[in-house]
C-alpha cells in the first residue's frame, strides 16, 4: 500500500488585517493588490503561544482518527516558532491529545517545509515505520516581519494547517523533488535588527523557474497532479506560475488573497480553502511545489481522499 | 530570421506585455525611460521572463535589471536570439 492524506483541518485566529492598515507606512491598498495580489492577512495576537494554533488545527484530526489509527508521528514545521529549548511539537502533542508514544519533532526548511514534511512523513508510512503521521505547519510571521518595512510589512500572514498520512489501498505511491543552493542564502533572510531581506526581483524569478520546474518533474515521473498548489508567497508569482504551466492542464491553486505569505503554512491553507470552496473534488493527486530561504526547493505529488468534514 | 526582423518581433513582444500593464502604452514608449513608465520591478522580471520564453533564450536578470531604457531589452534579447 502506498500512503496519502486522509485528512486536513485549519486554524487561522487571530487579528484580521486589511490593506487599509499599512496606510500608516505610505502603502495603499490599491499598490498591495497589485504588487502581491494580497487583500487582507490574520495576524496573533503576541501573547498568543504558537503550539496552540498548531494544536487547533491538529486536534480535529486527532478527534476523527480516534485512538485506533494510531497517530505514531507528529511532524511540526515551523519557521517562526522562536523557541527553540524544548521545540514546539511536544507541547502540541499534548495540546492536541496524541498519545504520549508518538514520535514529535520540529522541522524548519523555510517556505519549503511543508512539502519536505510531507515527503518525511510519507516516507515513515511507505516503510512501515509508521501507521499513520500528522504534519502540521504553523507560523506567525507577523511577528518575524518589521512592520514599518514598505517591502515585507504587508506581504505575511499568520496561520497553521495539518494533515494526516495514512495507507490506503487506493493510493499510488508518492513523488517527490527536491533541491537546495547555500550560496543563494542572502535572497531571503532574518536580518540581525529584526525583520525580513528580501531580494524581490531575483526572488521572484527564481520562484516562478523552481516551482514551474518541480511541477513539471511530478507530471514527468509518476501519475499527474488533479490539483498543483504551489507557496503562496505573492499572487504574480502563482499566476505566472499558472501561465507558463498552462499545459499541464490542472488547476493552479492561487488563495493568497485573505491569507499573505504563512511560509511553511501556505500550501496546506490554500489546498484547504480551494477544497471548501469547491475549486477541487475531495479525492485527487495533489501537486505541491515549494520555494523558500536556503535556498530550497520542492515538489511532491500525494493521493488524496478527504472526510466531508475536513473544511477550514 | 535577419536581425531587424529580430528586433522587431522583440520589440511587438515587449508592446504586447506593456499593453497587458497599461493599455495606453506603445512603440514610442520603447524610448522612454523605465524610470518615467508606470512600470514595478516585478513587471520588469515579467518582461524578461516572457522574452526568453517567446525567444526560447536564457538571459540574466543582473543584466536587465539595469537596463533605463525597454529598446536596451531589444538589443539584449537579439543577441541572445541571434547567438541561439
Amino acid at each position: 500500500m502506498s500512503a496519502g492524506i486522509v485528512d486536513l483541518a485549519t486554524a487561522k485566529p487571530g487579528d484580521r488585517v486589511d490593506n487599509e492598515h499599512f496606510t500608516a507606512i505610505g502603502l495603499t491598498d490599491e499598490w498591495i493588490r497589485r504588487r502581491s495580489g494580497i487583500a487582507s492577512r490574520s495576524w496573533l495576537p503576541e501573547e498568543t503561544p504558537l503550539s496552540e494554533v498548531a494544536a487547533q488545527a491538529c486536534a480535529p484530526i486527532v478527534t476523527r482518527a480516534g485512538s485506533a489509527a494510531g497517530i505514531d508521528a507528529l511532524i511540526v514545521v515551523s519557521t517562526s516558532e522562536r523557541q527553540r529549548i524544548p521545540g514546539i511539537a511536544q507541547r502540541v502533542a499534548l495540546l492536541a491529545g496524541l498519545d504520549a508514544s508518538v514520535l514529535a519533532l520540529d522541522m524548519n526548511a523555510a517556505c519549503c517545509g511543508f512539502v519536505y514534511g510531507l515527503v518525511l512523513g510519507l516516507s515513515l508510512c511507505d516503510a512501515g515505520r509508521a501507521r499513520t503521521v500528522l504534519v502540521c505547519s504553523t507560523e506567525a510571521m507577523s511577528r518575524m516581519v518589521d512592520r514599518t518595512d514598505r517591502q515585507t510589512a504587508c506581504l505575511f500572514g499568520d496561520g497553521s494547517a495539518a494533515v494526516l498520512l495514512a495507507d490506503r489501498p487506493e493510493f499510488s505511491g508518492f513523488c517527490h523533488t527536491a533541491g537546495c543552493d547555500g550560496s543563494q542564502e542572502a535572497l531571503m533572510r532574518e536580518t540581525e535588527a529584526g525583520g525580513i531581506q528580501l531580494d524581490g526581483m531575483q526572488v521572484y524569478d527564481r520562484a516562478v523557474r523552481r516551482m514551474s520546474e518541480s511541477a513539471q518533474y511530478l507530471f514527468d515521473h509518476g501519475p499527474a497532479p488533479t490539483v498543483v498548489v504551489g507557496h503562496q508567497a505573492n499572487g504574480r508569482i502563482l499566476e505566472q506560475i499558472r501561465s507558463f504551466n498552462a499545459h499541464l492542464g490542472v488547476p493552479f491553486v492561487n488563495r493568497i488573497e485573505h491569507s499573505g505569505n504563512t511560509s511553511s503554512a501556505t500550501i496546506p491553507l490554500a489546498f484547504a480553502e480551494e477544497l471548501d470552496a469547491g475549486g477541487i473534488p475531495a479525492a485527487g493527486r495533489l501537486g505541491a511545489v515549494a520555494y523558500g530561504a536556503g535556498e530550497t526547493w520542492g515538489g511532491v505529488a500525494v493521493d488524496y481522499r478527504l472526510p466531508a468534514v475536513a473544511t477550514p | 530570421m535577419s536581425q531587424s526582423g529580430i528586433e522587431s518581433r522583440i520589440a511587438d513582444l515587449i508592446v504586447a506585455v506593456l499593453r497587458d500593464r497599461d493599455e495606453s502604452l506603445g512603440p514610442d514608449d520603447l524610448n522612454r525611460p523605465v524610470a518615467e513608465l508606470d512600470l514595478d520591478s516585478l513587471d520588469l522580471v515579467e518582461l524578461h521572463q516572457h522574452l526568453e520564453r517567446a525567444l526560447r533564450v536564457r538571459g540574466d536578470l543582473n543584466d536587465t535589471a539595469r537596463f533605463a531604457y525597454l529598446s536596451d531589452y531589444t538589443a539584449y534579447f537579439s543577441k541572445l536570439a541571434s547567438q541561439g
